[in-house]
């Protein structure tokens, strides 16, 4: 079978610093031109093609990118993960419309707000392991949606009204309506979150964070200080969930409890286990898919919620460890070695 | 008399009614092999995890190094100069072997998450030493030429070996090494007898559990013999060799001679 992930891994490889930015900055503009694009076949039938690229597409990408963190690399089953959104997205709301501070001001408040609450959760929840993990966190999902459900100071099952749109920067003017500009707000957020998890992966955090997810009791033998590290995953996966929900908040202009049941936990999960857990092209590829085929097949109309649960899954029994997995191509390494 | 590394004073470690370690002292001088030998069930493996805070002691002490082991979390542990391998090997499968050894190096780095995102110089340094490190020490147990293989992939032998390249990785004082020689040939035990001799003589403390007899014999300064979580013997190799209460312990007593 053709595989993509090593053809890539290979060409990536085999090109010299100038090949690799000329290969990056041809990806980000083909990525960025996107939205201009909807004249062609990839078109969304029924729903506006320019706001679908931001949500669900651009959002899940990033929100993907931020469990990954968690669940991919870290090995901790988080599904909760909709919490941290929400964090965001009401911290937005709340400061938005009571406060005199724009987006870009709260923005890292958002994420500083979404962190925190990473800790809150991370440090009682993340003593337990595997199963009893994953019901704490979707407990805490929950507790975070029924708060705002009730919390008069969130609006209860109103929600939050008029919510302000990011101050122009630059001359570019955020209007409600102009899509675009919002995408390429989100792609500059999903750009330094891949620069990030990259970076961290290939340093002492990546290596704390694979060995906890494979023997978990060998790292803390080994000197790995295992909770910390765990901690730091929750956290750094909160940090772009919350950034994500204060852009969300800013483009809806509206955010009520309904946006944030457990349905977008699960949805994201997915986003991660299809493309390829551990692999963050895959992860990016698998929300990119996720979001754009239930609207790419609209004109199915009821029947599309099946065909959708059809493509997931045949594609978890095709490929079960997703569409880019994770495993390390050893070939490679060995054969440049031996040139 | 060289000092002692590592005491363990009347360590007693009981899972509910039964005691795995009964009132147990002894002790590893610096610099010195010491073998920890005893039939299956005697609590050689119990002894690794108290020292290296698995289990926490239900009585008695562990000194290390001058300073009690009680309460110490087990990175802690390992970062004040204690490194263990594992019986049944527990390498990390997917990393490579130098990222193995690179993980365990990580111990002692001032650098964390947040000098590795900025690319802080001090985060830059540590790396690229630890590399140096993590690829002098598997060229000194012997297998440099796997360091970019995946650890599953490699062959057992090279597995085993990558287990004490690994706790060697941590820089610890005492190497606490359990069943090394686990499922290898009679060339192989050869071997390995020398590269913990080798080990030694590079400045570190070694406590070894083993059941080959021969290669016990052959590398230990001193051994000690468990039997039901008691000590019954620490001497020489060859002294303890002699003891008629090892001897029984392994062999059992001749129904005519009690």
């Amino acid at each position: 079978m053709f595989n993509l992930r090593d053809k890539g891994a290979e060409i990536w490889e085999s090109q010299g610093r100038v090949g690799r930015v000329a290969i990056a900055v041809g990806a980000i503009a083909i990525v960025a031109a996107l939205p201009f694009m909807g004249g062609t076949f990839l078109n969304t039938p029924v729903a506006d093609y320019e706001s679908v690229l931001v949500y669900p597409i651009a959002m899940f990408v990033l929100m993907a990118i931020g469990l990954n963190i968690v669940i991919g690399k870290s090995g901790l089953l988080d599904l909760g993960y909709v919490a941290f959104f929400a964090i965001g997205a009401y911290t937005m709301g709340l400061l938005g419309t009571k406060t005199e501070l724009n987006t870009w001001e709260i923005l890292p408040i958002g994420i500083a707000m979404a962190m925190f609450s990473g800790i809150i959760l991370g440090v009682p929840a993340l003593k337990l392991r595997g199963d009893y993990l994953a019901i704490i966190t979707l407990g805490f999902g929950e507790i975070v949606r029924i708060v705002a459900l009730n919390l008069g100071a969130l609006g209860r099952s109103e929600g939050i009204q008029g919510i302000p749109t990011p101050p122009g920067i630059f001359g570019i003017e955020y209007a409600f309506d102009s899509h675009r500009i919002y995408y390429w707000t989100l792609l500059i957020l999903i750009l330094l979150a891949i620069w990030m998890v990259r970076r961290l992966s290939a340093r002492r955090a990546g290596r704390a964070w694979e060995s906890i997810r494979q023997d978990e009791d060998a790292a803390e033998l080994l000197g790995v200080p295992t909770f910390k590290y765990k901690v730091w995953a929750f956290v750094l996966g909160a940090s772009v969930g919350g950034a994500a929900g204060v852009i969300y908040a800013s483009k809806t202009l509206f955010i009520a409890p309904d946006n944030f049941t457990l349905q977008i936990s699960i949805l994201i999960l997915a986003c991660v286990v299809f493309g390829g857990m551990g692999n963050i092209w895959g992860v990016i590829l698998g929300a990119v898919i996720l979001g754009y085929l239930p609207d790419r097949i609209r004109f199915l109309s009821d029947a599309r919620l099946l065909v959708f649960g059809l493509v997931l899954v045949l594609m978890m029994n095709l490929r079960p460890d997703g569409i880019l997995p994770r495993k390390k191509r050893e070939k490679a390494i060995v054969k440049k070695d031996a040139s | 008399m060289s000092t002692s590394l590592i005491e363990l004073k009347n360590v007693t470690m009981k899972f509910g009614g039964v005691t795995a370690l009964g009132d147990v002292s002894f002790d590893v001088k610096e610099k010195e092999i010491l073998g920890l030998i005893g039939p299956n069930g005697a609590g050689k493996t119990t002894v690794f995890n108290v020292i290296t805070g698995v289990y926490q002691i239900t009585s008695g002490e562990i000194i290390f190094d001058g300073k009690s082991l009680a309460g110490v979390k087990r990175y802690k542990i390992t970062k004040r100069g204690v490194a263990r391998t594992f019986q049944n090997i527990r390498l990390w499968g997917d990393m490579t072997a130098l990222e193995n050894v690179m993980t365990a190096a990580d111990t002692h780095k001032k650098s964390g998450l947040v000098s590795g995102l900025f690319g802080f110089p001090v985060s830059r340094r540590e790396e690229k030493r630890d590399k140096a490190r993590a690829q002098e020490l598997l060229d000194f147990i012997g297998i440099g030429e796997y360091s970019d293989r995946l650890a599953k992939n490699l062959p057992y032998g090279v597995q085993r070996r990558l287990e004490i390249a690994r706790a060697m990785g941590a820089e610890p004082k005492l190497l606490l090494l359990d069943e090394p020689a686990a499922g290898f040939n009679p060339a192989e035990k050869v071997e390995l007898a020398a590269t913990i001799r080798k080990i030694r003589d590079a400045g570190y403390t070694v406590l070894l559990i083993e059941h080959d007899m021969s290669l016990v014999m052959k590398v230990s300064d001193r051994v000690v013999v468990l039997d039901f979580g008691q000590k019954i013997a620490d001497d020489s190799p060859r002294k303890v060799q002699d003891d008629p209460r090892v001897i029984e312990a392994y062999l059992g007593v001749p129904e005519d001679a009690s």
